[in-house]
């Protein structure tokens, strides 16, 4: 069982500078690089638990979006690799 | 509450005899709400456009009686649906009744024989295809707007769907449909007087002037539509390329396979690129050498589409397509069913985030002239971002609109810092829609494949692009709607009813 720490929810793991203007703290999740949020939109607090309940969410949702259209998805590489045997 | 002088009480009293007291609304949230669509517009005049109420009718009888209580006492009425169209068919100019069709979202029958449902025109594609799907059935039309948008718009506003090239766009899925016309009048609209024909040779074809009017020649309230077996297999390749030329190759080359389960390809060019590597995860850490995407769709069953696939990554990769590879290919097409749920932000000219919302100019365009047709639309924003840094180029994507890639949904993104707008800014973009509308019209396109064409801007050009066309179209309003009250101050229809309108005679 994981144990809530309030503090440990507002340390995100340091930022990784992925391009000009994005970062990385957690493993494929971008976020706008915040000297770039500073004059009009500032950026938002998040608990670390958040964040990854968002992206998860999303991913949830474009699952969901597959089956609704199609019984199964296609993969392209599988394709890809028959084209090359 | 202000009301149009003409919606005294006793008229008033005469709707809630119709629908209901409960169903006419008249307080502010209601009216506001179904005063503007998601296209962006000077919100300091938003007041210019909010109803004096709204009406929620429950069947074609009761949208019937409501309007002929409004052709009777002249008040304008607007039609509503999900309000998703970025062309303002929906935003009522001339205040008066908005009709929203909403509670008209029954399921009617399915008729798994015949291959067809019947519905009321406010339900949505997406919850009427959770239905389907019990049966092994699909409704495939498939508007960026899917999970929001309803039937009934998809008929006025004549939909282009992302799937179109498979399955056809709106005109093609309708089968008929019931019409209300501005006198009150029930017609019903399809081939010959079929509720589920699919091709008929008699008479007039009259279901392609009842779609895509954007809300001026009435109001559908019941249609057939034409169904499908739900896909049992999808597949949704993204490739990168290192420069649009190249990109610009493969689509077309996809587009004219002949692959009986293609259902579309997407061209997104440099501008395109560009905006999604700073906002969008599947794109923030491509390489720099990616300056092109190409994305191809199939649809169909599971042998149908790998034997169509092979094909489909083969050209792309001759052309020297990169496969991006299967997560962020499917991911991609997953997102573009809904992309009214994108948040919206874009970049000052120093860089800086700002809250934007996203006006598309969209066109019909041959794929010959697609990269002229970039070049010069680019151009303009460019201009227009030089003088007001309050617009930002989101980028081109081209879209085929049939299985032979003979045409291209083509499209700017446009972001727009909406709450900045001012009458000056405001009347530069009005212009710069004028001059994107004008460079399709000069390459041999249409002002547009998919939103319409009747907002501020372009609608100035729609009787150049139409000719003799649009002074029947004149005609025909003036005939069906001989007090002007069905959405009046749309497609510059008002002329029609100037004295010395003359009309196709």
């Amino acid at each position: 069982m994981s144990t809530y720490r309030y503090s440990e929810q507002y340390r995100p793991p340091e930022a990784r500078q992925v391009t000009d203007v994005a970062i990385e703290r957690f493993a494929d999740i971008f976020e706008v690089d915040p000297k770039l949020m500073t004059a009009h939109v500032v950026q938002q607090v998040f608990p670390n638990w958040d964040t990854l309940r968002i992206v998860a969410s999303r991913h949830d949702h474009l699952d969901w979006m597959h089956r609704h259209w199609a019984e199964k998805v296609v993969s392209g590489q599988r394709l890809l690799d028959e084209l090359d045997d | 509450m202000t009301i149009a002088p003409a919606l005294t009480e006793p008229v008033l009293d005469d709707l809630r005899q119709v629908v209901g007291g409960e169903h006419v609304l008249t307080d502010r949230a209601a009216r506001f709400n179904r005063a503007r669509v998601p296209a962006p517009f000077p919100v300091h005049r938003w007041s210019e456009r909010v109803p004096d109420l709204v009406v929620l009718p429950g069947s074609t009888e009761e949208v019937s009686e409501v309007v002929r209580i409004a052709n009777a006492h002249r008040i304008p009425i607007v039609p509503r649906d999900g309000g998703t169209g970025l062309t303002d068919g929906a935003v009522p100019l001339r205040h008066g009744i908005v009709v929203d069709v909403k509670r008209m979202n029954d399921i009617k029958e399915i008729d798994e024989v015949n291959r067809t449902c019947t519905v009321g025109t406010g339900i949505n594609m997406l919850k009427l295809n959770e239905v389907l799907g019990r049966y092994g059935l699909i409704y495939p039309d498939d508007p960026a707007s899917y999970p929001c948008s309803l039937v009934g718009g998809r008929i006025g506003t004549s939909g282009w769907s992302l799937i179109g090239s498979r399955y056809g766009h709106s005109r093609d899925l309708v089968l008929s449909f019931d019409f209300v016309l501005p006198t009150g009048r029930v017609i019903h609209v399809g081939d010959g007087a079929g509720r589920k024909l699919s091709k008929s040779s008699s008479g007039y074809q009259l279901k392609h002037l009842f779609m895509g009017h954007q809300g001026t020649l009435g109001i559908a309230t019941e249609a057939t539509l034409k169904l499908y077996p739900k896909p049992e297999a999808e597949l949704s390749p993204f490739f990168a390329f290192p420069d649009y030329d190249s990109a610009y190759r493969a689509v077309g080359e996809l587009a004219r396979a002949g692959i009986a389960t293609f259902a579309g390809a997407v061209l997104f060019d440099e501008w395109k690129v560009d905006y999604l590597r700073r906002d969008d995860e599947a794109y923030i850490p491509q390489p720099a050498d990616v300056r092109a995407l190409v994305c191809a769709v199939a649809y169909g069953y599971e042998d149908e589409v790998v034997a169509g696939g092979r094909r489909l990554m083969r050209i792309a990769r001759d052309n020297g397509g990169r496969y991006l590879g299967d997560e962020v290919s499917e991911g991609d097409w997953a997102a573009r069913h809904d992309r009214y749920a994108t948040p919206l932000h874009g970049r000052t000219l120093a860089g800086q985030v700002i809250p934007m919302s996203w006006h598309c100019e969209d066109a019909a365009i041959n794929y010959t002239n697609l990269p002229q047709v970039r070049l010069e639309w680019h151009e303009i924003v460019r201009r227009l971002r030089e003088r007001f840094d309050m617009f930002d180029d989101w980028g081109m994507f081209a879209y085929t609109s049939a299985d032979t890639g003979v045409d291209y949904l083509t499209e700017i993104d446009v972001g727009i810092w909406e709450q900045r707008l001012d009458d000056e800014s405001w009347a530069a973009w009005v212009q710069a829609k004028k001059d994107i509308a004008e460079v399709a019209l000069r390459y041999g396109g249409s002002i547009s494949a998919c939103h319409g064409s009747c907002r501020e801007g372009e609608v100035d050009l729609v009787p150049q692009e139409l000719g003799g066309g649009y002074d029947v179209m004149l005609d025909v309003k003036r005939a069906l709607d001989p007090n002007n009250i069905m959405n009046p101050g749309k497609y510059g229809l008002d002329r029609a009813y100037e004295p010395e309108a003359g009309g196709a005679r």
